[in-house]
């Protein structure tokens, strides 16, 4: 009989010993614990490494999967090296997924598809007229570097020429935009 | 368990990561240490809906800002329709906005080689200002300042008159480089 209670304490190391000791039988709720865990953090890296929310869970999907059953076959020899295994998983995906999405993308353009991305684990949480009151609110010069760079995820050598700012400039700008607007929007206490 | 960080990422370093400034060694770095972090992958989270958040008000035509030529190429190459108004100094346009327009756009135009600050200020029909746009960026070698203009607000207004300046400013002198006056009439086939 597993022990459902106190996965929440274990750190993810803990967690990964204890779905490696129960082996092939699994562990449910250590390995449902990890999966809350890692999901956000692995979507995350597939959306800065792909750029595409679909690809993103597609990443999410394969590196939890491998990565669980890397544990229970005991392929990870050392659970508290997760973490690294978790990275050199999602390495390996993301190059099968550029593959993969290069050719839907080409399927896409052929198609004309235009799907929207409908994924209950990203659904939107920021409140919108709170984020456009609080951009309103920025000094001119914060508004236009934000946009310009948060539009496309530019950059600042490619924001920078056109605004006659210099790159380091144009972080500084950035940086001072952005703390001020998380802070308006989730609060002073919010992060690093 | 989320312990908390030891070596917390910091806004502008997690902003260099998530805009791809990083040198390959130092974005892998960050990568392992984003996957086994609860704590700074929140923070990056958080970043990310934000930078989402911005680009969803841009599409949907709801920020007023200054913006570069550079940049509205990329918007029209992406396939959103912008309408733009050029307007020399001292000049007046008819204008609306059109229910598939994405963007409607200003382009003030003005001498603006050699200056320091520009600020563009709205005015009323009386002439009162009730908006001041301090320091804007600008591109002296395009002459003129590129203002996108609030889409969803103008789709919704009356006819009316807006008269816009645009100054150089200087310490805490300030001189008039061109007044543009703009009057707006609902897309004709508003009902």
């Amino acid at each position: 009989m597993q022990d459902e209670s106190g996965q929440a304490e274990l750190d993810d190391a803990g967690l990964a010993r204890r779905i490696a000791a129960a082996g092939a039988r699994g562990h449910a709720a250590a390995e449902a614990e990890l999966y809350r865990r890692l999901a956000p953090r692995v979507r995350l890296y597939g959306r800065k490494h792909l750029r595409d929310d679909h690809a993103a869970a597609d990443l999410v999907q394969q590196v939890l999967l491998m990565t669980l059953e890397g544990l229970r076959a005991g392929r990870l020899r050392e659970p508290d090296r997760l973490v690294s295994f978790v990275f050199g998983t999602c390495r390996m995906v993301v190059l099968e997924l550029r593959r993969t999405h290069a050719r839907r993308e080409r399927l896409l353009g052929i198609y004309g598809g235009d799907a929207p991305v409908a994924d209950p684990a990203v659904a939107p949480r920021l409140d919108h007229d709170r984020l456009q009151q609080c951009l309103e609110q920025l000094p001119e010069r914060e508004r236009s570097v934000l946009v310009m760079t948060f539009y496309e995820d530019a950059p600042a050598r490619a924001v920078a020429g056109a605004l006659g700012l210099s790159e380091g400039n144009v972080r500084v700008v950035r940086h001072r935009g952005l703390q001020r607007l998380r802070d308006c929007v989730y609060g002073r206490e919010a992060g690093p | 368990m989320n312990r908390a960080c030891a070596s917390p990422i910091t806004l502008a370093t997690l902003a260099e990561y998530w805009l791809g400034e990083l040198d390959a060694e130092r974005e892998a770095e960050l990568d392992e240490h984003l996957l086994g972090c609860g704590e700074c992958s929140a923070a990056l989270a958080g970043l990310a809906e934000l930078a989402g958040g911005v680009r969803a008000l841009v599409r949907a035509g709801a920020v007023r800002t200054v913006v570069t030529d550079a940049f509205l190429e990329r918007l029209a190459a992406a396939g959103r329709k912008v309408r733009e108004y050029r307007v020399p100094p001292g000049g007046s346009v008819n204008c609306t906005v059109a229910p598939d327009d994405d963007l409607l756009v200003s382009r003030l135009e003005a001498p603006l080689a050699g200056l320091e600050q520009v600020d563009v200020v709205l005015l009323d029909i009386p002439g009162k200002p009730y908006e001041r746009l301090r320091d804007v960026p600008f591109d002296a070698k395009a002459g003129a300042v590129v203002v996108t203009e609030r889409v969803d607000t103008l789709r919704a207004a009356p006819a009316g008159r807006v008269r816009v300046q645009l100054y150089a400013v200087r310490g805490e002198a300030e001189r008039l480089l061109g007044e543009y006056t703009f009057n707006h009439a609902p897309w004709p086939g508003r009902g």
